[in-house]
């Protein structure tokens, strides 16, 4: 039966079925032996580097004794290639950080990064800064970062390689005092546990040194106590979860202990030399592998060994090891659970039931339903089952009938839900596709989940699978922007020979797909491309100002980004623009590119009006405004007055007076500007006569006040000479001169003066100010003697009921004031 | 009571609004750790007193910062300066920070703070420099700021399928709102009604008569006297009958006070006969307590009744203050003159009223205010006349008003004459002197000048009610450009003249009216405001009004703007 095939390929290791697929099997690549090459295999299913070891002695066949970078997908699939050029020694370790790059670690401490298509990525990072005279001897990465240890026993690490910050951690306890003679002494190995995992939030460092184990911090060295007995470990390596540790005793015994170094497990091995790979698979099991033989060695005492008559590569993932050999990649796993009770030998769960119903359902044979009615109530888990254990197949024929057999169960059960099947089958096809030789990427439905789709869709547009990656996120219902933009600017990058034109017909085709892309982005990318042309034909499409105009900016466009960027109506963006011409060009030219626009032209004047007054006569005088040059001159006028320092020396010559001397002749160039020019003029002979008053009357109250508070203050002062001659200089009308003078003479209460000034003539404006002057100064005797000469009868009635005119309203205030006393009245009482 | 309104009636859900400012302001704060030193602009805090609520930070205040800034670098203080842009940074602030040499110190934030829902009814941007700068500058910011804050509304309540625009600037926010939602699209689900169903956008460069005149409903008639700022007026303790001598209180101002709610858009004659009524039918209760004999669910009610003595008390108060104001000869005729101005028939009393206004040197915004009103309605002086009356106004009140007249002769509020006036054909075709206006049953929106309908209501009454084609030869004799348009879903399907009959498919099906959000463009009186409470009042009227404004103005406030001295 189909299903004992299934489970005779297992191995039992304790009471667990380990299972190990072989993924891809031949690998693409021809006369490749790992044995020969440094390898590093990304995890995730990543990409795989190859370089030939230049630590080894090794045969080389028809090839160039130059060696090469190679790049693979898991495959084997060739991505590129490079030839190794880079000076500073030995290469020590190479390994893919979480974005793909391939980190290699040469002997002088000197970092190179390359990207999935073997460029190298500037600029190098150096590890060792300036201990140049030491040597790295040994590296341990993880995710983003990397661990060294010189010869003489000083740790560097690099925490992140984004962030390229060189940390050098505490040095390792130097060797006790009798034993100087060893003068060289590094640590038997190296495991690091990932920030990650840490309390501080640091890496630890572990360094097998003598027969202990020290943890080295940033700042900080701690001995860990190793059980007696087990030291020197001559191997260590650190669980996925960062809680335990897997060592290789100095007498033959795989140890696993907490990260504390308690000792939780051992086991004896027939060989004392220490394995040449060590790793987790998963966290059940540690691997062990030496020439031929690997090992896998599980709590229980009996372990699984595989033979493998050539090199391998273990590869630990989050859920199992994947092998690589010269010829086959393989992963090995733990069976799922789900599998396990559906082929398992003899299995009589539901979902064992359910698939072998399936099986007798497609022969037609009557026994579909017996089964079916065996498992009826326990329908909906073995329908789970079933579905779950799809997901973790990787034959796909395997895959479909187990789905199979998930909806013909879920036919006869209400209530399952019903896109789990969907959701499995949309899974499958992502993970089928990517699976597929030719992408090479061999996701395990775990680590598939743990690696999230969009980081999947962010590996295939790096090794620039696009389509895929387009298509996928289409499939998932995911933003697409991503994959588009990346496209559009990889397109780019590629296509020198394409002209502006043409590239970007074939660009727009495929931005249109997608609504609210940044074409600013693209077009920034262009530019850095150095196709200006390009870019600013791009950055046409961007709907944004906002980002349309800085762009348009940076690629020189400065007249289309002030036309944008006034058509947006945002003046922020006006401001933008007219800072960066401002800076870049020359004031006429400056002057010149805004005269036409008027609001840049306005946000211009509002600025300079506060902060660049200078600049804003310059900017005036360049077009010819001469009154605007007058009304900034009068205004600074008014500045000097204002500041005591300014206005020492004559105040007759005085800068103030020649300020507004100078704007009264720059009024005076332009026919339409008459009125202000004679402003100015009258307002310069204004301050000198108000400067002589001041000096005659010893009075500082004259300056700044306007020729009517002259002629009152003059008036007040009994000085009716002067008044007068203010009134004479500055063609008063007698009519004002009547109001002035009439409620001057009221405010310091010359009554009799006032009688005299309403008989020198008959005033031009009758007597109506002499009245309303004597009531607002609550003189109503004095009143009366002028509201018989009133002329008009209307009046004379009005001023006789002093003032009462509308009597709604003030019977209203009067009925107001009763009742707010009343009110109070009521609150009195509300209080008792 | 309550200082910040309450805003469960209100037709839109104001109070999330307020709430995410009031979040966003918190999370600002909780930003900054350990001890702070919170120097607000004082614009600002009495704006976010009612938000806790804005301005556009200006250019001189950067230069104060940097002036404070630079003050404790040279004492040796080391302190964090976070510096908060309301509602967002800028180009320009930021550069002179930069040429200050302060930039570096400080950490530069923002607060999007766009909205400020004063009332129920009202929203304001609180843009209060807008109209002068829009149109003496030409710094054309508070345009963006509008179209963004109607945007962020729109986000919150749907793409508002209809747009009017009368005026320049309305016309480009109009603009700049289709430029936002193409820039960044309000997703609205294709099958709900957005809320709010059409917007109108007015400047107020279309109606400056309006504001210039003296406000006569209750609650303009406060702000005319005792100038409203952001919901309330400061008063001596004893206008307002307690006794504190010297204190200064304050009287919060909104619908939140039920008196107040019903007695703020009245005319304020009605408004004293009406508490008059409240303070007689109380008497009579009480004397009826205190002499017969009553049941205990009689007394109850009474009690009931004695609740609203604060209200009253304050209201009969603050009545009693304002009548001390308009029982003022000078102010009925100033009244009178106003009126005078607005018929237009009699050009020579009212150039010889203003003219004597400038000699007696009656206070500057004063004469501006009846200057501009009397410029506006003839379009302009007569040369001689124009230069006459300034030459009086320099003498009057110094040279360095000169800087005033330029303001306002830029932003066409005193001009010289070029043409024939059409006030006159305005005036008649829009009706808006009405003869024997009952101020106390009014039937019109003219009750709330006692006599004038506002022009700008009258254009807000046209566009609701059968739009703004039939009265389009009027609207050309108006200032700046109109526009009509659909958007969003609706742009292809009905056509503008079909809102009537479509605004009863629009309703929400809740039985709410639908939504049309009037927006001032320069500010907006509260006399307006009351008009158009009472448009929205009125039967058969198939929308709620609500009111969106740079600032609330009056005469005096926005005149106020341009006054500027040259020193």
């Amino acid at each position: 039966m189909a299903n004992v095939s299934v489970a005779a390929e297992w191995q039992l290791l304790g009471d667990r079925y380990y299972r190990k697929p072989e993924l891809y099997h031949p690998m693409q690549w021809r006369h490749i032996d790992l044995s020969r090459n440094k390898v590093a295999c990304a995890p995730f299913g990543g990409p795989v580097a190859l370089i030939r070891d230049d630590s080894k002695i090794v045969q080389l066949y028809s090839e160039s004794a130059l060696r090469k970078l190679r790049l693979f997908n898991s495959a084997g699939v060739s991505l590129s290639d490079v030839v190794w050029k880079n000076t500073g020694g030995r290469l020590i370790g190479l390994s893919w950080s979480d974005d793909h790059t391939l980190v290699c670690i040469v002997q002088d401490g000197t970092v190179y990064r390359y990207n999935v298509h073997a460029e190298l990525i500037e600029p190098n990072l150096s590890i060792l800064g300036h201990y140049f005279d030491e040597n790295v001897v040994e590296c341990v990465f993880w995710g983003n970062g990397v661990v060294c240890v010189t010869d003489t026993c000083k740790v560097f690490a690099v925490p992140d390689f984004k962030t390229r910050t060189v940390v050098r951690l505490a040095d390792p306890p130097p060797p006790p005092p009798g034993e100087l003679e060893l003068e060289l002494e590094l640590p038997h190995c190296v495991a690091v546990i990932e920030p990650q995992y840490t309390l501080s939030g640091n890496v630890e460092v572990l360094l097998a040194i003598r027969d202990g184990v020290v943890m080295v911090e940033e700042d900080e060295v701690q001995a860990l106590p190793v059980p007696p007995g087990d030291g020197p470990l001559q191997k260590m390596v650190v669980s996925g979860n960062g809680r335990f540790v897997a060592a290789f005793t100095h007498d033959g015994r795989l140890a696993v202990y907490s990260t504390r170094f308690e000792k939780m497990f051992e086991y004896q091995c027939e060989s004392a030399l220490p394995p040449e790979q060590l790793a987790w698979c998963g966290l059940d099991s540690v691997l062990l592998y030496w020439d031929d033989m690997l090992l896998m060695v599980g709590p229980s005492d009996e372990p699984v060994r595989y033979l493998y008559d050539e090199p391998i590569v273990l590869v630990p993932e989050c859920d199992g090891v994947r092998i690589l050999t010269n010829t086959s990649m393989e992963f090995l796993q733990l069976v799922p659970n789900s599998t396990v009770s559906i082929f398992k030998i003899g299995s009589t769960s539901p979902a064992a039931l359910l698939y072998d119903a399936l099986d007798h359902f497609d022969r037609r044979s009557a026994k579909a339903d017996e089964n079916l009615r065996l498992i009826r109530s326990s329908l909906p888990e073995a329908v789970e089952a079933c579905v779950d254990a799809a997901g973790h197949e990787f034959d796909v024929s395997r895959q479909r009938t187990l789905l199979r057999a998930a909806s013909y169960g879920q036919a006869f059960c209400s209530n399952f839900q019903r896109d789990r099947i969907q959701e499995m089958c949309k899974t499958l096809r992502v993970l089928n596709a990517v699976r597929n030789p030719e992408i090479g990427i061999p996701l395990s439905i775990q680590q598939y989940k743990l690696l999230t789709p969009s980081v999947l869709i962010g590996r295939l547009i790096n090794a620039h699978r696009h389509l895929l990656a387009l298509r996928i996120s289409e499939y998932l219902g995911m933003n697409q922007e991503v994959v588009i933009m990346h496209w559009a600017c990889s397109k780019i990058t590629a296509s020198l020979a394409i002209p502006d034109a043409a590239l970007l017909e074939i660009l727009l085709d495929k931005l249109r797909l997608c609504k609210g892309i940044s074409y600013a982005a693209v077009s920034a990318h262009a530019d850095k491309n150095g196709r200006r042309k390009l870019a600013a034909m791009l950055i046409e499409h961007e709907p944004r100002s906002s980002k349309q105009v800085p762009l348009l900016l940076s690629i020189g466009e400065e007249d289309t980004a002030l036309m944008k960027a006034t058509e947006s109506g945002d003046t922020d963006l006006v401001y933008l623009v007219l800072f960066h011409i401002w800076q870049k060009k020359q004031p006429l030219e400056f002057f010149g590119m805004i005269q036409a626009r008027m609001l840049a032209r306005d946000l211009f004047i509002t600025y300079a009006r506060c902060y660049k007054h200078e600049f804003l006569k310059d900017f005036f005088l360049s077009n010819g405004q001469l009154q605007e040059v007058a009304f900034l001159l009068w205004k600074e006028s008014w500045a000097k007055g204002k500041n005591p320092m300014a206005s020492r020396g004559s105040p007759l010559h005085g800068p103030r007076i020649k300020l507004i001397e100078k704007a009264h002749s720059l009024f005076s160039e332009t026919k339409e500007h008459t009125f202000e020019s004679k402003a100015a003029e009258e307002h310069a002979k204004l301050i000198r006569m108000q400067h002589e008053l001041e000096v005659t009357t010893k009075q500082a109250i004259f300056v700044d006040s306007s020729i009517s508070d002259t002629i009152r203050t003059c008036i007040v002062l009994g000085n009716h000479r002067a008044a007068m001659k203010v009134k004479t200089e500055f063609k008063v009308s007698e009519k004002r001169w009547y109001w002035l003078k009439v409620f001057a003479l009221a405010t310091i209460r010359d009554w009799d003066a006032l009688e005299k000034f309403s008989k020198e003539k008959r005033p031009p404006i009758g007597y109506r100010p002499f009245v309303e002057a004597c009531i607002e100064a609550d003189e109503k005797g004095e009143a009366l003697k002028y509201i018989p000469k009133l002329a008009d009868p209307r009046e004379r009635a009005e001023f006789s009921g002093l003032m009462i005119t509308h009597v709604k309203l003030i019977i209203a205030f009067i009925f107001l004031c009763l009742l707010a006393f009343l009110c109070s009245d009521w609150n009195g009482q509300g209080s008792c | 009571m309550a200082q910040i309104p309450n805003l469960d009636n209100a037709p839109l859900n104001l109070t999330s609004l307020r709430e995410q400012s009031q979040k966003e302001l918190l999370n600002i704060l909780k930003n900054i750790r350990g001890k702070k030193c919170l120097v607000i602009d004082p614009k600002l805090g009495s704006s976010l007193s009612s938000i806790i609520q804005t301005s556009l930070l200006k250019l001189n205040l950067m230069k104060f910062i940097c002036s404070n800034v630079h003050d404790d670098v040279s004492k040796g203080l080391q302190r964090e300066y976070f510096v908060y842009f309301v509602p967002r940074r800028t180009v320009v602030c930021e550069k002179i920070l930069e040429e200050e040499n302060v930039y570096n110190l400080m950490t530069i934030g923002e607060y999007p703070l766009y909205i400020v829902p004063l009332d129920e009814d009202v929203l304001s941007f609180e843009l209060d420099l807008a109209y002068k700068e829009s149109q003496v500058d030409g710094d054309t910011s508070s345009l963006w700021h509008i179209a963004k804050a109607i945007h962020k509304l729109e986000f919150s309540f749907g793409v508002i399928p209809n747009v009017r625009a009368k005026g320049k600037a309305s016309v480009r926010v109009a603009d700049i709102l289709n430029r936002m939602q193409a820039e960044e699209p309000v997703n609205s689900p294709d099958m709900v009604v957005p809320e709010i169903n059409t917007l109108i956008l007015l400047d107020r460069e279309v109606d400056m008569v309006t504001p210039m005149l003296s406000q006569l409903t209750y609650e303009g008639l406060i702000d005319e006297c005792l100038h409203v700022n952001n919901g309330s007026v400061e008063l001596d303790a004893s206008i307002m009958g307690l006794q504190q001598e010297g204190k200064k209180i304050k009287v919060p101002l909104n619908s939140s006070d039920k008196l107040f709610k019903e007695i703020r858009d009245l005319n304020f004659e009605v408004v004293v006969q009406i508490l008059r009524q409240k303070a007689t039918s109380m008497k009579q209760d009480y004397t009826e307590v205190t002499t017969t004999t009553q049941s205990v669910s009689e007394l109850k009610d009474f009690v009931k009744k004695l609740n609203s003595l604060p209200e009253m008390t304050r209201h009969i108060n603050l009545a009693q203050h304002l009548s001390t104001f308009t029982s003022k000869p000078a102010f009925l005729g100033q009244l009178d003159m106003e009126h005078t101005i607005v018929e237009a028939q009699s050009y020579d009393i009212c150039f010889e009223y203003i003219e004597e206004l400038i000699h007696k040197q009656e206070p500057l915004v004063n004469v501006l205010r009846l200057l501009i009103l009397f410029s506006i309605t003839s379009s302009g002086l007569p040369k001689k006349q124009f230069d006459y009356l300034r030459r009086e106004l320099l003498h009057s009140y110094g040279f360095e008003h000169m800087a005033t007249l330029n303001n306002l002769e830029k932003a066409g509020l005193l001009r010289k004459q070029e043409s024939k006036s059409n006030w006159l054909t305005i005036k008649r075709a829009l009706q808006l002197v009405v003869e024997d206006t009952d101020t106390a049953n009014p039937n019109d929106i003219a009750y709330v000048f006692s006599g004038y309908a506002p022009l700008s209501i009258r254009l807000v009454q046209h566009a609701v009610r059968s739009g703004w084609r039939p009265i389009e030869e009027i609207l050309k004799l108006l200032p700046g450009p109109h526009s009509e348009t659909k958007r969003g879903r609706f742009s292809s399907s009905l056509s503008f003249d079909t809102l009537q009959a479509s605004a009863n498919i629009d309703k929400v099906a809740d039985g709410r009216r639908s939504l049309v959000l009037v927006v001032f463009i320069g500010g907006i009186t509260f006399a307006e405001i009351s008009a158009l409470r009472f448009l929205s009042a009125q039967e058969g009227m198939a929308y709620d009004l609500i009111v969106g404004t740079t600032k609330i103005v009056s005469g005096h406030s926005l005149a106020e703007t341009f006054v500027e001295r040259l020193g």
